[in-house]
């Protein structure tokens, strides 16, 4: 792959990440450096640990709202480089090359950003928006989405609205649909999945932040 | 004869859908189509229809745009354009529609009022009193 993108004319800093947990000092070490572009190689966890550096304006301020993400996925677990049309290292290559930008809102639980979804067992999951609440009575799944395309269950989300999609989806009966921007999520016993990477304890306040970050997409992305 | 086929198809892309195993408390007020399989207490309302499902239970005043009532309601209903209940419809409230269509079996324990006929009487009463003044 490193062939192909200099054959490209991509060329850049590679690192080579021992550990996810050093992750974030990296990148933000880099961007300090006068990195433009973070090129994240790697699947699911990879994108959240360097979105999240990329975007923590607590040290670097406005100046790193100019870092582009861009994505090379590898191995599995690989939804949201899907998202974002890009199937695999091929198409990466090329998508990185074409250079078609996208903002994009990105959801926030506590302190973690996400670029997919958050989820958790519905059973004793309460969503509070301060006029009103909502409760499941049943077994099954919440998912609060930011962007994510799924066909078989009605889902097809804007990472551009302002809204994170609320589908809860019960074993028997039927689904729940909504867009919300802002509530309180609860439940005793479980804890809220983020991207499929970080278990946040709740209660903990949701939220979506709009044009967040800029992303090099594929022209096959989910949203338009 | 009402097409309750036809009806539904306005909800096909809801952009709410409250699911049969889903309470919600409080006020609800939307913008878009919302339709209701569940439970909702407080109150309910959108500028656009509403759709209430033959399981749900809802004890709140209602307001939209247009209503098809297939579940139980407790609670006050001002819809401003059309409002259909169906068979298995139970209200319990009183009621004010633009227009209205009662499919047989449903329930109404209530007060039915034609919004376009008291605003016609309105209207009629204003003509009147301007009539008098300029006399």
């Amino acid at each position: 792959m490193e062939i192909r993108l200099t054959d490209l004319g991509l060329n850049g800093k590679i690192i080579r990440l021992g550990g996810i947990k050093n992750i974030k000092g990296t990148v933000q070490n880099e961007i300090k450096l006068g990195a433009k572009t973070i090129v994240a190689v790697g699947n699911n966890q990879t994108v959240n640990k360097i979105i999240g550096a990329i975007i923590d304006t607590d040290i670097y301020g406005d100046f790193q709202k100019k870092t582009l993400l861009g994505i090379i996925p590898i191995g599995d677990d690989n939804s949201i480089a899907a998202s974002f049309g890009i199937r695999n290292e091929e198409d990466a290559c090329n998508i990185l090359l074409a250079r078609r930008i996208e903002k994009i809102d990105l959801g926030l639980v506590g302190d973690h950003y996400f670029l997919n979804d958050a989820i958790i067992e519905s059973e004793g999951t309460n969503i509070n928006l301060g006029d009103y609440s909502l409760e499941s009575e049943e077994k099954g799944t919440v998912r609060i989405i930011n962007l994510l395309s799924d066909k078989h269950n009605n889902i097809n989300s804007n990472p551009h609205d302002g809204l994170l999609d609320i589908v809860i989806t019960p074993r028997k009966k039927s689904q729940t649909i909504l867009k919300l921007n802002k509530f309180e999520v609860t439940n005793e016993n479980e804890q809220l999945l983020v991207d499929g990477v970080i278990s946040v304890k709740l209660p903990a306040e949701v939220s979506v932040v709009r044009d967040l970050v800029s992303v090099i997409v594929g022209k096959e992305r989910s949203f338009q | 004869m009402f097409n309750k086929e036809n009806k539904l198809e306005k909800f096909k892309d809801a952009e709410t859908i409250i699911g049969a195993s889903i309470k919600v408390k409080g006020n609800f007020h939307g913008q878009g189509n919302i339709v209701i399989e569940g439970t909702l207490e407080g109150s309910l309302k959108t500028d656009a229809n509403i759709f209430i499902g033959e399981k749900a239970r809802v004890t709140a005043n209602i307001e939209a745009k247009d209503l098809i009532v297939n579940g139980e309601i407790k609670g006050s209903i001002k819809v401003k354009s059309y409002l259909s209940l169906g068979g298995t419809a139970k209200i319990n409230g009183d009621v004010q529609y633009g227009e209205l269509s009662i499919e047989r079996g449903a329930i109404i324990n209530g007060q039915l009022i034609a919004i376009n006929d008291t605003n016609k009487k309105g209207e009629v009463r204003e003509a009147e009193k301007n009539q008098e003044t300029e006399e």
